[in-house]
């Protein structure tokens, strides 16, 4: 099967994509995704897909951004160069607090970023779908589901036989 | 059939309030005699305290439904019909709001609760409030003819606007006329301007002026985003109490919900920014005249920490930290026990945040030259009995509202979008 990277089948509409979708979801595929030109309002659910990870990265980032912020201005102020500044102390969460404050922003905003390249895998600059004419419509109106060879419950046949029960069209394997 | 159910509990549901609401009010208003015979200030300053945390919910409501208005939000539709019955509270509360006014109108001495209102009153060191360079600058501000047609005026905005747009949002469900929906668009984008000049002159004038000394550019919006915080998490426990028990069943959705709490999230961190803003600006300029308003609620005068800091730092970690970190996840904002615990949690450190703001002040030793004490954190039974009675009398508004027009604006034209809403 390692020819293969998997199968592809068209749908009519986005209602018929989203319950096709709920129905692969059930039937117990993992490696399997849906594409279309729009977001579709609920897909994540009707894949079955966990929360996203990326609030994960953005507050180790903003975590990581604050704890810099604050041990940068102690250093800099209370312990390489001690500086009296309109006689406050050398350091305190006080004066600080906006470069802590601002270096939190900053690092969340990396954390997403960098979270959201990482959970989606990119860049990508080539999936074998595109080897598919068929495929390449996704970006004008055309709205697929593509079962991956690499799932466990992959079967050239069944596969194919089970979307087409749930109502998929111009059907085609897709070489890797 | 379903509206008869709820008119029946909106019925009930109300007489307890006004039942509670008229006990609370009459007790706290004996306390509040008591106070003006002996001139003790304490029972005087629960029942302001009770009226800033009720109104700054109402006021916070005001705001959020001219904001949906001007920003044509469509999801919150149902919910906005909650705050449009929570709002019919606001001519009680300037009934409440009359005693205050009668101190500088009939007390001897009429700078009781807001001490520059008398020339005679005695300041730590300074002689006399008459002789006072910075009263003297700004009595044309501060002075009682100036200060009374100003809470009139504060009051004729937030009664005039709420009335208006309930007016035209309930005309909406009889005749469905499309034209109520884009005039309260236009009043509300005037209307966030009245309301912004009422909410910042109200704070200036009746808590900040407590301490007339002092100078903070930042004090309106300080209550502009304690306001919006409290109505929020009002606005979820009322909403979730409808959903559980009356005619939200079935109706308010998780999204509802979410987006409600992400908003939380958002003025929890705004209204730390603005208090911490205020004090960092204080903090930088180092100038006595502002320095002393943050040193009384760190420090008596001989320089020992008193109840203020304990309260401070309550509220540094309490109002903010605690609720920030429990916001950022996302089970809070859709698991209803945890959104409605934050929510209370929020309340609660509001309340803690109106004392903090208006119950420290001097208090004059004799034979102490420039020392002073502050009046330090306390809660008394009148405090209770302020904040309930007044409460009741707002449930009670809000109850006889919701008798009059239907659960949700039928016949607005965003309706169904609000009810299919969706993340």
């Amino acid at each position: 099967m390692s020819d293969k990277y998997g199968i592809i089948a068209s749908f009519p509409d986005t209602p018929s994509l989203f319950h096709a979708a709920e129905k692969v979801r059930d039937a117990g595929y993992k490696k399997w995704d849906t594409y279309s030109s729009f977001p579709v309002h609920g897909m994540p659910e009707a894949q079955g897909q966990p929360r996203s990870k990326v609030p994960i990265f953005t507050f180790i980032g903003g975590i990581t951004g604050f704890s810099f912020g604050l041990v940068m201005v102690w250093y800099m102020n209370a312990f390489d160069y001690p500086l009296i500044v309109r006689g406050q102390p050398f350091f305190s969460p006080v004066f600080p607090f906006p470069i802590m404050y601002e270096m939190t922003i900053l690092l969340s905003a990396f954390g997403t970023l960098g979270g959201m390249f990482i959970t989606n895998f990119l860049p990508q600059h080539y999936s074998p779908l595109f080897n598919s004419e068929t495929f390449l419509e996704v970006s004008g109106d055309r709205l697929v589901i593509a079962i991956e060879s690499i799932d466990g419950q992959y079967d050239p046949v069944a596969t194919r036989q089970f979307l087409e029960e749930i109502g998929g069209k111009d059907i085609e394997e897709v070489s890797a | 059939m379903n509206a008869n159910i709820s008119n029946s509990k909106s019925t009930k549901v109300g007489t307890i309030a006004l039942v509670i609401g008229v006990i609370g009010t009459a007790i706290s208003l004996f306390g509040f005699k008591q106070g003006w015979n002996v001139s003790e200030v304490r029972p005087i300053l629960s029942w302001l305290i009770a009226i800033g945390f009720w109104l700054s919910i109402l006021v916070g409501m005001l705001f959020l439904i001219q904001i949906w208005w001007v920003f044509h939000a469509r999801w919150p539709t149902i919910i906005r019909r909650q705050c449009e019955h929570c709002i019919a509270a606001f001519p009680y509360l300037l009934i409440l709001f009359l005693p205050l006014l009668a101190i500088p109108l009939f007390h001897d001495n009429p700078g009781l609760l807001w001490k520059w209102m008398d020339g005679y009153n005695e300041l730590p060191g300074h002689g006399t409030v008459a002789e006072d360079p910075l009263y003297v600058w700004k009595s044309p501000f501060l002075n009682i003819p100036f200060f009374i047609a100003r809470a009139v005026a504060i009051f004729a905005v937030f009664i005039g606007i709420s009335t208006i747009l309930r007016k035209w949002s309930f005309d909406t469900d009889v005749s469905g006329n499309a034209n109520n929906t884009h005039w309260s668009r236009r009043l509300s984008s005037l209307g966030i301007f009245l309301c912004a000049i009422g909410a910042t002159f109200a704070s200036i004038d009746w808590f900040k002026s407590l301490e007339y000394h002092w100078f903070s550019t930042m004090y309106g919006v300080w209550f502009f985003a304690a306001c919006i915080r409290a109505a929020l998490a009002s606005i979820i426990i009322l909403c979730v109490i409808l959903a559980t028990k009356g005619y939200l069943k079935g109706i308010l959705k998780q999204s509802h919900r979410y987006d409600i709490s992400c908003m939380m999230l958002a003025f929890t961190v705004f209204w730390a920014y603005i208090s911490f803003s205020q004090y960092f600006l204080i903090y930088s300029a180092n100038i006595p005249e502002e320095t002393f308003w943050y040193n009384m609620r760190e420090k008596n005068f001989d320089g020992e920490l008193n109840s203020w800091w304990w309260v401070s730092m309550g509220l540094i970690f309490g109002h903010f930290l605690i609720p920030f970190l429990l916001l950022l996840w996302y089970k809070t904002k859709v698991v209803i026990w945890r959104t409605v615990g934050v929510s209370i949690w929020i309340l609660l450190f509001h309340i803690l945040d109106l004392y903090w703001n208006i119950l420290p002040g001097k208090l004059i030793v004799p034979d102490h030259g420039e020392g002073y004490l502050v009046r330090q954190f306390t809660i008394t039974p009148y405090d209770f009995t302020a904040f309930i009675g007044i409460g009741g009398f707002c449930i009670f508004a809000m109850c006889r509202s919701m008798k009059k027009t239907e659960p949700i604006p039928i016949r607005d034209p965003n309706i169904l979008e609000s009810l299919n809403y969706s993340e």
